[in-house]
């Protein structure tokens, strides 16, 4: 359910870092738990921001959630898809439901994450 | 938790089984989305068996129980249904309800599975001909624009009966009552039926094509669209028929238990009323959302949600009179999200008047 080529948080965010831009989206377990997605507001490109610093909101019908980000970096790009198409956070919450870009981030941050193994132990614990 | 006959067939179905007052109850099952966009555009089938059910039996019980409620029942003619309130001596809402007309002398009542200890207890003061008879009875709703085509293939009777009209039934050899009733603002019937009948009428309505099983999330979604309102969140006994706006199902002319305290509030005015907000995107207002005028705390949002059918956010909250004019601009929530005031109903494109 979730991909080994990623690290997860403790809030349900991934971070897929491919060197240089680290993509940031939530994780399938988050999805389902939100149910049908309706709005995401997306943040500013070019803002820097904190590991923890909560960038941006996720609404599903029942509920509203904040996305914090996984690392600290500037973010680079957003996805501008969801402002037409938040449903995508449901169909592929992994792939084409991502939410943002960061740049200009230290990998000692993502080295800190949770990999799948131990973020499918955590959501275990959690469902204990 | 407890369960309801169909408790076996939301969890073979995939529904996702949460606490509804203490109820264990599927909350979605294909989406709740998906489920909304069924009902308003075919049919789904919703287990509300949790709800509380009344009968009523002899002229001197029905005279009683009338004296109770707000709703004018003397001039309700026979098989025709009324909305109303029971609600304590200060006039605060305990409870909304049904009343349907069986015969003039037994009528059958339907309430609300959160306050239902105190109702049965206020109505027990009719006399011996009140009985709880929720334990037995199961429910099942029907709704949606081809809700009648589908039922009267299963109940040829359904076809007779107009909006808030109730008849007896007989199916699988057991009576029953058919109501033209429901929660979604379409076309639809409520289903009271014996315990034993509740799996095989949940199945033989789910074997038409047309019919998909909803659960309550979407039955909240279309209600709030509808501008229904939801028992223990939307009124308590905090809140009066009058700020709720149920005066027109008020009977001022007919006794019921806190008259006194509402004609006041009436003559007296300047009591806070229900009020319809919107927001102009897909943001939505959530419940227990403070609520703002220009910074100035003036009201809470006690239910909010994405509209499915409208496409934007709506909400409920009760706000003082001088901002109940459509138009006003509100902020809502630790976000100050922009909302404005509307008319009810969200959506009114439904066909429960068909």
């Amino acid at each position: 359910m979730h991909p080994t080529d990623r690290k997860y948080t403790r809030e349900h965010e991934w971070a897929l870092d491919d060197g240089t831009t680290c993509t940031v989206g939530i994780t399938a377990f988050a999805a389902e738990q939100l149910g049908d997605v309706t709005y995401v507001e997306l943040p500013t490109a070019g803002k820097s921001v904190n590991a923890g610093d909560a960038v941006t909101t996720v609404e599903s019908v029942k509920a509203a959630s904040d996305v914090y980000s996984p690392i600290a970096g500037t973010i680079s790009e957003v996805n501008q898809a969801l402002e037409d198409r938040p449903e995508l956070v449901n169909e592929s919450p992994q792939g084409e439901g991502w939410f943002f870009k960061i740049t200009g981030y230290n990998t000692d941050g993502l080295n800190a994450l949770m990999d799948a193994a131990a973020y499918e132990q955590y959501l275990g614990e959690l469902d204990a | 938790m407890l369960q309801t006959p169909l408790y076996d067939e939301h969890v073979s179905l995939g529904g996702k089984i949460v606490d509804f007052n203490g109820w264990a109850l599927p909350v979605q099952f294909a989406g709740i989305v998906q489920e909304h966009n069924h009902t308003r555009s075919k049919a789904s089938i919703f287990d509300c068996s949790h709800m509380a059910e009344f009968r009523i039996r002899g002229a001197n019980a029905v005279r009683a129980y009338g004296d109770l409620v707000c709703s004018d029942l003397a001039n309700l003619r026979i098989g025709r249904s009324k909305y109303g309130a029971l609600l304590n001596e200060s006039g605060g809402i305990i409870d909304d309800l049904i009343s349907m007309k069986i015969a003039d002398d037994d009528l059958f009542i339907v309430t609300n599975a959160g306050p239902r200890e105190a109702v049965a207890n206020i109505f027990s003061s009719a006399g011996s001909g009140v009985e709880d008879v929720t334990d037995s009875t199961a429910k099942i709703d029907i709704q949606g624009p081809l809700a009648r085509d589908v039922l009267v293939q299963e109940l040829p009777i359904a076809a007779e009966l107009n909006y808030f009209e109730i008849r007896s039934a007989e199916w699988n050899g057991e009576a029953i009552f058919v109501s033209r009733t429901g929660y979604t603002g379409e076309m639809g019937f409520e289903l009271f039926v014996p315990n034993s009948l509740a799996v095989p009428l949940w199945r033989a309505l789910l074997a038409h094509g047309e019919v998909e099983p909803a659960a309550l999330g979407a039955r909240d979604t279309l209600r709030t669209e509808a501008g229904y309102l939801l028992s223990g969140q939307d009124f308590q006994e905090t809140r009066t028929p009058l700020e709720a706006r149920m005066e027109r199902f008020v009977a001022w002319d007919t006794p019921f238990v806190g008259k006194d305290a509402l004609v006041h509030q009436r003559d007296q005015g300047g009591y806070p009323r229900l009020a319809a907000i919107a927001s102009p995107d897909r943001r939505a207002p959530r419940h227990d959302f403070e609520l703002r005028r220009k910074g100035t705390p003036v009201g809470v949002v006690t239910s909010g949600t994405f509209g499915p059918s409208v496409g934007h956010g709506i909400g409920l909250a009760y706000l003082e009179e001088e901002y109940l004019t459509p138009g006003t601009k509100l902020e809502a929530g630790p976000r100050g999200l922009e909302v404005s005031v509307v008319d009810l109903p969200f959506y009114a494109d439904g066909t429960c008047r068909n």
